[in-house]
């Protein structure tokens, strides 16, 4: 226990501003976007129907299609998936997770390290509890920041406590999967700006695919039929415009087609993303913990966290 | 391998050999290392001190023979020994935030005992500011605080790798002072340089690496017995040297009007009758020095 606390100690020394100004920072951000966000999406059924490819953009963030309307329930699923938030919350851990090895041999402070009386587990526990713990402060910061200012604007953006602790554990899980990722590449580097970068650009190419898979139908294959593709929206709101203005209705047919069309395909190139997992719009809207999402983010974060112990475990280390 | 040497030795490494991809490390380096000695590890830059010494921390598995600290494996035990070594890198690097206080603190619960009383002795013997920041500190006083972090548990085996480098000739001194008051407590020192002095003033022993391989294994006054002198041989005006019965221990001989310089390497005995019997104004002889026998070795390395 001596020994742990220790190196606890140690990483509280190191690095108590940065979490300190990330809480900070998402807390604001988070409190801003519940001031802002129900003005912004109050009138976005405007939006709809002047941008018709509005919507589809939403829905591809959001992972279900929100509707004419978009709900202050769902404006706080807006609120998670915001890139601002994700953005504060991924910054965060890559530079925690790759913390160790890569930045110690980087900096040639792993001499000293390593020269004390602890094993490499020992330390890379101590990294993870670190980590797990700045998590959770990082996390809750920001939703203290929501829901003090959804206590002063009164928006109503707060759906129920279930579904938002859900929403909550989801991230949670998200941050567990990219964290732990983080620390693999961190054990096979010696250099943190690389570690950082190959992160940051797994991440960034996550985003994008789940992002851009939504307007591929080829890729489109595993989202449920219940959450419609954004290119069917797109094609269900020409239609119907077309149709308001020929008097003739025509979705259905393709509501039929596209329903076909996802029911026959068994494999979509967005379940490679690790946004795939996160949908807070469908755990709002259900009120259902996604549990599939996240013990598949529970089982990705566990594989990658095992794989980056037993390496860093096992490899030699030399700052020469 | 003698067995009961090796019981007694608190370091021994059997062909230990690592390598770089296709950079050389070390190769075959076997030595053994004995209780409450202080050992001088010398070469050159790039001859492979830093890897042995790396191996030994359990840095570097190794990929070829064995080593073993306190008896113990240094790869798969490495924990247990280092709670009985005091370490000091090379090129010192420490936490911006780390201060003298904070590093006894933290030292305090891994190695389960009171250190500040003895790590606030070795800052005043450093003349260090306890609880100045690392950031805050030059490069010596750095140095000065992982030599007192390293010192403060009263370590078994000390190891430290070219520790003067950022240290002036004081402080110098008195980490040497240091190293020989903990070898009477009962400590083992394994000083690594390349500086041919430190070693001769504060070591007994002497292992030196090139290329990746052990060269030298002795004992500092065995070696200097083998150290080459320079004898100065002026001569009575118009007379010469009789060479046809020189002694084996003339090495080499350089003459300049005068003035003969010779090289001798072993017992001087042979010598002195030989010089006696010849016109000589003036004789003097260099103590036994190591630095030419070194010298010898580095420019061999560079040579190769």
């Amino acid at each position: 226990m001596d020994l742990m606390r220790s190196l606890l100690l140690k990483i509280y020394w190191e690095t108590r501003w940065p979490v300190l100004l990330f809480s900070l920072g998402l807390a604001i951000v988070m409190g801003l976007l519940t001031a802002l966000l129900p003005r912004v999406l109050g009138d976005i059924h405007l939006v709809f129907e002047k941008l018709p490819f509005v919507k589809p953009l939403i829905t591809a963030l959001l992972g279900v299609d929100p509707g004419k309307q978009l709900s202050a329930a769902m404006s706080q699923a807006f609120l998670w998936v915001h890139p601002t938030v994700l953005s504060l919350v991924w910054a965060h851990e890559v530079m925690y997770c790759t913390r160790l090895p890569a930045s110690e041999i980087d900096r040639g402070t792993v001499d000293f390290l390593l020269g004390l009386p602890v094993s490499r587990w020992q330390l890379f526990i101590a990294e993870t509890i670190g980590w797990i713990i700045s998590g959770l402060i990082i996390i809750t910061s920001g939703f203290l920041g929501h829901w003090l200012v959804e206590q002063i604007v009164k928006t109503k953006m707060q759906p129920s406590w279930n579904a938002t602790i859900y929403v909550m554990l989801n991230l949670i899980a998200v941050y567990f999967a990219v964290g732990a990722f983080a620390f693999l590449v961190s054990a096979f580097s010696d250099r943190r700006n690389r570690a950082i970068g190959i992160v940051f650009a797994v991440l960034l190419f996550s985003f994008l695919i789940n992002f851009l898979a939504q307007f591929w139908n080829p890729m489109n294959g595993l989202n449920p039929p219940e959450q419609k593709s954004p290119l069917a929206v797109l094609r269900r709101s020409a239609d119907q415009n077309s149709s308001s203005e020929n008097g003739s209705p025509s979705s259905t047919a393709q509501d039929a087609a596209d329903s076909k069309d996802v029911a026959s395909k068994k494999w979509s190139i967005a379940a490679l993303s690790v946004m795939h997992y996160y949908r807070p719009a469908s755990v709002i809207q259900t009120g259902k913990f996604p549990a599939v999402d996240v013990s598949i983010l529970l089982a990705i974060g566990f594989v990658c966290w095992i794989s980056a112990g037993v390496y860093f475990s096992r490899r030699s280390i030399c700052t020469v | 391998m003698d067995s009961a040497r090796a019981d007694l030795s608190i370091i021994v490494t059997k062909d230990l050999g690592h390598q770089y991809g296709r950079r050389r490390g070390i190769s075959n380096v076997s030595v053994e290392i004995s209780d409450g000695q202080i050992y001088g590890f010398l070469g050159p830059n790039g001859a492979g001190k830093t890897t042995t010494i790396r191996i030994l921390l359990g840095f570097l598995k190794p990929q070829n023979g064995s080593a073993s600290i306190f008896g113990k494996d240094c790869w798969s035990e490495s924990r247990a020994i280092k709670q009985g070594i005091g370490y000091v890198a090379g090129d010192v690097r420490l936490y911006p935030w780390l201060t003298m206080r904070r590093g006894l603190k933290l030292l305090q619960n891994l190695r389960i005992e009171d250190l500040s009383e003895a790590g606030l002795s070795l800052c005043e013997r450093f003349n260090l500011d306890p609880d100045l920041p690392v950031r805050k500190m030059s490069r010596g006083n750095r140095q000065k605080v992982a030599l007192s972090l390293a010192l403060a548990h009263k370590p078994k085996l000390i190891i430290l790798d070219e520790p003067t480098s950022g240290l002036d000739p004081v402080m110098q001194l008195t980490l040497m002072d240091i190293l020989r008051d903990a070898v009477k407590q009962g400590s083992t020192v394994l000083f690594s340089s390349h500086s041919l002095s430190e070693v001769e003033t504060l070591c007994s022993h002497v292992l030196m690496i090139r290329q990746g391989e052990i060269v030298v294994d002795e004992n500092l006054i065995a070696l200097q017995a083998k150290s080459p002198r320079v004898a100065c041989l002026k001569l009575d005006i118009g007379h010469n040297i009789d060479c046809t019965d020189l002694p084996e221990s003339v090495k080499s001989i350089q003459r300049q009007q005068s003035t003969i310089e010779m090289l001798i390497e072993g017992p001087a005995q042979d010598f002195l009758r030989w010089a006696a019997r010849q016109p000589l104004a003036d004789v003097s002889i260099s103590p036994p020095s190591l630095d030419r026998l070194f010298r010898d070795y580095y420019l061999e390395d560079e040579l190769t």
